[in-house]
């Protein structure tokens, strides 16, 4: 199994690239787990469309207990859909949220249960606390990517994320499979994210160009590969598919690795 | 502080002592329901009713406004509160929980007020310093009786670090000499002809045991002979009511055994009230002192005196600094939290066993 984390600035089209990535490896026929780590609980969305079940925060908290079945929405091309949730803005700790969801879904054997090749953490914003940098410690991921812009606040976050990976990597976790830029048209885009990524150790696994058909699709609630197949845009998204599925490790065991 | 690695008491629990000295009427621990259980149960003995919103994991996630505000309606039905605390815990300051908030939408009719309070706040007296500001703002407390409360609780912070056990990395908890050889010491000296200077440092409630020292001390010199002094912090006119009543209580039941100590100071004022005590000794010269309660409050203590202390660890801490006529009055606090009236320390009825055996 692949354990893979997307990491980005708020805003930045994590969730769209994360589904985007989903639906073109479920075409390859991987079965793949995407796991939304945002309160908002949006990042499966274009996936599930309006069949969406459950956040696993939600259904803990309501029945003491998680049921598979409760929280795993079947969705494009067989993926498996899975939101954490968390509270409402401005209350509890989101972050502790992230901790007990995994720790709910390991207690499960989600891994054991659905054997997917992929399991695609969509991780929010920027790694503010312990519970948001969950993914990239404690085995859970073991590549991450980082998707930016060329502008300034969204390299600026790109480059925290970049470090906190680089403070677990002593521990033997996560490493860093590249930046992903998910273009906004900047002036000197290409050259001001290829120095970013050099300054934090690492490449640009590919360009994702602008394009209206996202939004297009988007609207209409299906992923790029689903709704457009046959557009540039969706040749771009599997295109990332293979890369990151080239740049990350293969390995056994359940959702921590062996 | 940092280099203190035994346990130390917490701020969450110096402001549960705080609101039973304040005599509030119930206190609601917003956190885990073990928050603070053992002290909990001792304080529910002194008649304080002690709750939790036993907060689980949804609630660190989700907030936990809506546990607080239904134990709080519930603590309302059950009750019928006049005056409710609410303190902060690790689990609920840690999510920047509204205390202050929630009370406001459960809307129950008793003044309720919050202490934004943690565990990891330092020094254990700043759970205190805290809960006295609040009460002062509920109006449970006039401000210049807080204002006086917290340079108390300061003073007491500085004498733990300066001589207490928060001076030292780590004391293993001793259980010291029996008290069989300093009961004797007590009466041998008594016996000569010798004078007795007897001292109690009280820490309010803790009055209760300590004082029996004096009890005892005046049996053996009624029987025997010798000259006593008698000084203790039991000045009925200070501090809060509660803290008073002690004071009251406890002169009363000495007055009928014929003792009418010197006073040192109020019951809270044991962090301050070693200087005076200290004059009143060196006025009287003896030949053997005597300090029961905190004996490192007394000033300048000396290997040849008596001192007895309910702190396992303090007792070490003693013991340590070559004090070596301490004894441990072991788990006294358990024993006065829910009385009126003198609580015979093992000290105490050593002495009066070795008075009946020579008859």
């Amino acid at each position: 199994m692949r354990r893979i984390a997307i990491y980005g600035k708020g805003g930045i089209g994590k969730s769209t690239v994360s589904a985007n990535v989903t639906a073109a490896m479920a075409d390859m026929g991987l079965t793949v787990m995407q796991v939304g780590c945002d309160p908002k609980s949006d990042s499966t969305k274009l996936l599930a469309k309006g069949g969406r079940k459950e956040t696993v925060l939600n259904y803990l908290r309501d029945n003491g207990t998680v049921d598979l079945d409760g929280v795993i929405t079947r969705g494009y091309g067989g993926s498996l859909c899975v939101e954490c949730g968390g509270p409402k803005p401005g209350t509890g700790c989101a972050g502790r949220g992230i901790i007990a969801a995994f720790e709910a879904l390991e207690d499960h054997d989600v891994i054991g249960e659905h054997s997917p090749d992929v399991i695609l953490y969509d991780v929010l914003g920027d790694v503010v606390c312990g519970g948001f940098a969950m993914p990239i410690r404690n085995g859970y991921a073991r590549d991450v990517f980082i998707v930016t812009s060329g502008e300034m606040m969204a390299l600026y976050a790109a480059s925290n994320i970049a470090e906190a990976v680089d403070n677990y990597a002593a521990d033997g976790y996560a490493r860093l499979g590249g930046i992903i830029l998910n273009a906004r048209d900047v002036e000197s885009e290409d050259e001001i994210v290829a120095k970013a990524a050099a300054e934090m150790g690492t490449g640009v696994v590919m360009r994702i160009d602008r394009d209206p058909i996202v939004q297009e699709c988007e609207n209409r609630g299906v992923t790029v590969v689903e709704g457009a197949p046959d557009s540039r845009q969706a040749g771009l998204y599997r295109k990332l598919a293979e890369r990151i599925l080239e740049l990350s490790e293969d390995s056994e065991g359940g959702m921590r690795g062996t | 502080m940092r280099d203190t690695i035994h346990p130390r008491p917490n701020p969450i629990i110096a402001a549960l002592y705080t609101v039973r000295d304040l005599e509030v009427d119930v206190a609601v621990i917003h956190g885990p329901a073990g928050c603070g259980f053992m002290a909990s149960r001792m304080i529910e003995d002194a008649g304080v009713r002690v709750v939790t919103t036993s907060m689980r994991d949804s609630d660190l996630i989700f907030g936990a406004s809506e546990p607080l505000i239904s134990t709080l309606r519930k603590v309302k039905e059950k009750f019928d509160p006049k005056t409710v605390a609410v303190i902060g815990s690790c689990a609920s300051m840690i999510i920047g929980e509204d205390m202050e908030a929630a009370i406001g939408r459960a809307d129950i009719s008793c003044n309720v007020f919050p202490i934004d309070c943690h565990g990891c706040m330092g020094d254990n007296t700043r759970g205190a310093i805290r809960a006295m500001e609040a009460a002062a703002k509920a109006g449970i407390v006039p401000r210049e009786e807080a204002e006086r409360q917290k340079s108390l609780f300061k003073a007491a912070t500085r004498m733990e670090k300066d001589v207490g056990m928060a001076s030292r990395d780590y004391l293993k908890p001793a259980k010291g000499a029996t008290k069989h050889g300093i009961a004797k010491r007590i009466i041998k000296a008594l016996k000569n002809g010798k004078k007795v200077a007897v001292v109690m440092v009280g820490k309010k409630e803790l009055a209760y045991r300590f004082a029996d020292i004096f009890l005892a001390v005046e049996e053996a010199r009624s029987k025997l002979g010798g000259e006593t002094l008698y000084v203790g912090n039991l000045n009925p006119d200070l501090g809060l009511p509660r803290i008073r009543r002690y004071a009251k209580d406890i002169l009363a039941e000495l007055g009928e055994a014929g003792i009418s100590p010197k006073i040192s100071g109020g019951l809270d004022e044991y962090p301050l009230c070693g200087a005076k005590s200290k004059e009143l000794v060196d006025e009287f010269g003896p030949d053997l002192l005597v300090v029961a309660g905190i004996p490192h409050a007394y000033p300048e203590l000396s290997p040849d005196n008596v001192l007895i202390t309910d702190q396992p660890r303090q007792l070490a801490n003693y013991l340590d600094s070559g004090l070596g006529l301490a004894v441990g009055e072991i788990s006294s606090h358990a024993l006065v939290m829910n009385v009126r009236s003198i609580v015979p320390l093992e000290t105490g009825d050593t002495i009066r066993e070795m008075l009946a055996e020579a008859g």
